[in-house]
C-alpha cells in the first residue's frame, strides 16, 4: 500500500500542492519529497519483484515496469536537483508564469509517465501517453519564444497525429482476438498468454501501427522531428527529463506490444521492422550530426541515434535485448550530464550555436570537463555504461549472424563519433576574439558539475560489477521475451 | 443505414475539397459528428446497453456542440476571416480527395476477402483518416490543421464500429475528452501563434528547420 502511495499518490498530491503554493523554495521541496519517494518505491519493486497492485487491477508493476519506473525517477530526482539553479537565473517578470507552472507539470509529467508505465491495458495505455504528452507542454513553452511557441506546436501536433497512429494499433490487436477467449479485454498479461491464438494478419498491422505511432514519441526516424524541435528549443532541465525518462516510457509502450507479438509467429517480422527502424534512425542521427550547428539539437539527435541502438537491440533479440535495456539505462545518465551542461553554457553564452562557444575550457573550466567527460560516456567509450551495453547489442549481432546490421551499425557509430567529436573539439579548442583575460571568467563548482559527474560515474560500477538485484530483475525482463541467458 | 450514413460521411469528405471557407469546415465537422453518433447508435442497437448510449450522446455533444463552437470561438476572437486565403479551391485537391476515397473503398474489398470487415463503414473509415491526412498537408493554415485532425479522428471512431471491435465503453468516453482536452490546448497553441505569427500560416513554422 506504501509503495502504491509513493508511486502514485504523492505525485498526485504534490501536483495539487505545488498548483496551490507559490513558493518556490517549498515546492522544490515537496517535489524532491515525492521524487525521491518514487524512486525509493521503484527501487524496492525492482529489487523485491513484488506487484504492489491487487492482481485484478488494471495497473501492475511487474519487472519491466520496475525498470522504467528506476529511469524515470531517477531522472526525475537529477531533474529537480538541478532546478532550482536554472529556475534562480531565469530572471524577469516574462518567466513569472512559466516559474509558476514549473514544479506542477513537473509533477504531473511524473504522475502521467507513472500510470503509463504501470498500466497493463492497452487501450488506457493510450489515454495515458497522450495524458504525458500533455504534461510537458507548459515545460517546452517556458521560454515563451516564438521558438519554444513552434516547438510546442510542433511537438503536440506530430505526437498527438502519431498516437492516432497507436490508436490503429491498438483496435487491431483488438481485433486479432477476437473470438478468443478472455483477450478481448486487451489486457497484456492476458494477451500475451492467448498469444499463440491471436490472428495474425491482424497482430501484424496493429505492430506495424504501433511502431509508426510511437516513433513520433520514441524519437525514430522518421517521426522525429517534433521531438527534435521540443528537446532543442525546451529549458535544459525539462530536455534533460525528455531525452531520458519520457523516450524511455515510449519505448516501454512499444515493448508491451512486443511482448504480445513476442511468442507468435509474427516475431520474425516485428524483429525485422525494429532492425530498420533502428539502423534508420542511426542513419538519419549520423546525416543531420554532421550537418548540425546547434549543440542541443546535436543532443537530440543523438538522442535518435541511442533510441536508434535500442529499436535495433529489441530487434535482434537475445543478449542484444539486455543490451537494449541496459543502453536506456545508460543513455538516461549521460543525457541528464550533457544537458545539465548545455544549460550552463546557454546561460553563459546566450547562445545555442555551435560558433559562438569559444574557449570552453577556460571560460567554463567545470561545466567543460564535464561535458568533454559526458561527451566521451555518450559515444561508447570504456569504461562507461554506454561501452558495455553496446557491446552486448554487437555481441547479439555476432551470435545470430546478422552481418548487414552489424557492418551498418558499426559504419554509421564510426560517422556519428567523428561528427560529435568535430563540434565538441571545435567548442574547446576555438580560440576566442577577445583578449584571454576577459574570457578567463572562472567558474565555480556547483550541484549541476556534481550532478553531471555523478551520472557519469555512476554507469560505471553498474556496468562492469554487475549488481545482482539489477541483473536478476533483467532476466526475468528477457524471460517475459522468452529470452533465456 | 449505416451503410446510408458512412456514404454521407464520404459525401463530407468530398465537399472538404471543394471549399476553402473555414465556416465550412465547421460545418463538416458538424455534419460528421451527427453521422459518427448516429452510426454509433446504430451498430449497437441490437445489442443495447445504457453504456452504449452515453457514449453516443458524449460523441454527439463533443463533435458536434463543443468542438465546433470552440473553434468558431477561435475564428471571431482571432477575426480570421472566411478562409484560408493562402490555398484557393484547386481541382487538383478534389481529384486526390477522390482518388482517396475510391482507394479506401478498394483496400476495404481487397480486406474483406481475407477478415471479416464491413466494408462501407470499413472504407469509409479508412477514407476519414486518409482525408484528413491530405488536408493536413494541403492547407497552410494552422487551423485547417487542427480540422484535419479532427476528421481524422471522426475516421477512428468509424474504424472501431467498422472493425466490430466493441472497446470497453469507459475507454471509449476517456477518448472522448482527451479529444475534447487536445482540441482546447491546440486552441490555446493557436491563440499565442496569433500573437506571434500574425497570419496562421504553418508556412511561417520554419524557424526551427536545419
Amino acid at each position: 500500500m506504501i509503495t502504491i502511495l509513493a508511486l502514485l499518490f504523492l505525485p498526485l498530491v504534490a501536483t495539487a500542492f505545488t498548483a496551490w503554493k507559490r513558493s518556490a523554495h517549498i515546492n522544490h521541496g515537496v517535489t524532491l519529497v515525492a521524487g525521491n519517494a518514487h524512486l525509493l518505491a521503484s527501487l524496492h519493486c525492482l529489487v523485491t519483484r513484488q506487484n504492489p497492485f491487487p492482481g485484478d487491477w488494471w495497473l501492475a508493476v511487474d519487472p519491466l515496469a520496475a525498470f522504467f519506473l528506476t529511469i524515470l525517477a531517477h531522472t526525475f530526482v537529477l531533474v529537480v536537483l538541478y532546478s532550482p539553479g536554472f529556475l534562480r537565473r531565469m530572471e524577469g517578470p516574462e518567466y513569472d508564469r512559466s516559474k509558476r507552472l514549473f514544479y506542477p507539470a513537473l509533477n504531473f509529467y511524473l504522475l502521467a509517465n507513472t500510470l503509463a508505465l504501470v498500466v497493463q491495458q492497452f487501450a488506457l495505455l493510450w489515454v495515458v501517453l497522450e495524458l504525458a504528452t500533455f504534461s510537458l507542454a507548459p515545460l517546452i513553452f517556458f521560454y515563451r519564444s516564438k521558438e519554444s511557441l513552434e516547438a510546442v506546436w510542433k511537438y503536440l501536433f506530430l505526437v498527438s497525429l502519431g498516437l492516432v497512429f497507436l490508436f490503429v494499433g491498438v483496435l487491431f490487436l483488438g481485433l486479432s482476438a477476437r473470438g478468443v477467449a478472455d483477450s478481448a479485454a486487451l489486457v497484456v498479461p492476458r494477451m500475451a498468454d492467448a498469444a499463440p491464438q491471436l490472428n495474425p494478419l491482424w497482430l501484424k498491422a496493429g505492430f506495424i501501427f504501433a511502431l509508426v505511432g510511437l516513433s513520433a514519441k520514441i524519437g525514430l526516424a522518421p517521426m522525429h522531428p517534433g521531438d527534435i524541435d521540443a528537446t532543442s528549443n525546451a529549458p535544459a532541465p525539462v530536455a534533460a527529463l525528455m531525452a531520458g525518462s519520457l523516450r524511455s516510457t515510449a519505448v516501454l509502450a512499444l515493448l508491451r506490444f512486443y511482448q504480445v507479438v513476442s511468442p507468435t509467429e509474427v516475431r520474425p517480422f516485428a524483429q525485422k521492422l525494429l532492425v530498420f527502424a533502428g539502423l534508420l534512425s542511426l542513419a538519419v542521427a549520423a546525416v543531420y550530426i554532421w550537418r548540425n550547428r546547434n549543440y542541443k539539437r546535436l543532443l537530440a539527435y543523438s538522442s535518435v541515434e541511442h533510441l536508434g541502438i535500442i529499436a535495433l537491440g529489441v530487434g535482434i533479440g537475445g543478449v542484444a535485448l539486455l543490451g537494449a535495456l541496459l543502453h536506456l539505462l545508460f543513455n538516461s545518465f549521460g543525457k541528464a550530464a550533457l544537458f545539465f551542461m548545455a544549460g550552463n553554457m546557454h546561460r553563459s553564452y546566450g547562445s545555442r550555436e555551435v560558433n559562438s562557444i569559444t574557449d570552453l575550457m577556460r571560460r567554463l573550466p567545470w561545466s567543460g570537463f564535464v561535458w568533454v567527460l559526458a561527451f566521451f560516456y555518450i559515444v561508447g567509450t570504456p569504461p562507461f555504461g554506454i561501452f558495455f551495453s553496446e557491446l552486448f547489442v554487437l555481441q547479439g549481432m555476432i551470435r545470430t549472424a546478422n552481418w548487414l546490421p552489424f557492418t551498418l551499425f558499426l559504419a554509421l557509430l564510426m560517422v556519428i563519433f567523428i561528427g560529435m567529436s568535430r563540434v565538441v573539439l571545435r567548442m574547446l579548442q576555438t580560440p576566442s576574439g577577445v583578449p584571454p583575460q576577459s574570457v578567463a571568467k572562472q567558474e565555480r563548482w556547483n550541484l549541476s558539475h556534481a550532478l553531471g559527474l555523478y551520472a557519469i560515474a555512476a554507469s560505471v560500477p553498474l556496468a562492469i560489477f554487475q549488481p545482482a538485484a539489477l541483473f536478476d530483475s533483467l532476466r526475468a525482463i528477457l524471460a517475459t521475451f522468452g529470452v533465456k541467458l | 443505414m449505416i451503410n446510408v450514413l458512412t456514404i454521407l460521411f464520404c459525401l463530407t469528405l468530398i465537399y472538404l475539397a471543394v471549399t476553402t471557407r473555414l465556416s465550412a469546415y465547421v460545418l463538416i465537422l458538424v455534419l460528421q459528428g451527427a453521422l459518427v453518433a448516429g452510426v454509433h447508435t446504430l451498430a449497437f442497437f441490437n445489442n443495447f446497453s445504457w453504456s452504449h448510449l452515453i457514449v453516443a450522446a458524449g460523441v454527439l455533444v463533443v463533435r458536434t456542440l463543443l468542438i465546433p463552437a470552440y473553434i468558431v470561438k477561435i475564428i471571431r476572437q482571432l477575426d480570421m476571416g472566411h478562409g484560408d486565403r493562402t490555398r484557393r479551391y484547386h481541382p487538383g485537391f478534389l481529384v486526390q480527395m477522390a482518388g482517396v476515397v475510391i482507394g479506401a473503398f478498394v483496400i476495404s474489398h481487397q480486406l474483406s476477402r481475407f477478415t471479416p470487415v464491413n466494408v462501407i463503414p470499413f472504407g469509409a473509415a479508412v477514407a476519414g483518416i486518409a482525408a484528413g491526412g491530405l488536408l493536413i498537408v494541403r492547407r497552410r493554415l494552422l487551423l485547417a490543421h487542427v480540422v484535419g485532425f479532427l476528421i481524422i479522428e471522426n475516421g477512428l471512431f468509424l474504424l472501431g464500429i467498422g472493425v466490430q471491435a466493441e472497446m470497453p465503453w469507459t475507454i471509449e468516453l476517456a477518448g472522448l475528452l482527451d479529444l475534447f482536452v487536445l482540441v482546447f490546448l491546440m486552441g490555446i497553441a493557436i491563440n499565442q501563434l496569433k500573437s506571434h505569427f500574425p497570419e496562421g500560416e504553418s508556412a511561417e513554422l520554419t524557424g526551427l528547420q536545419e
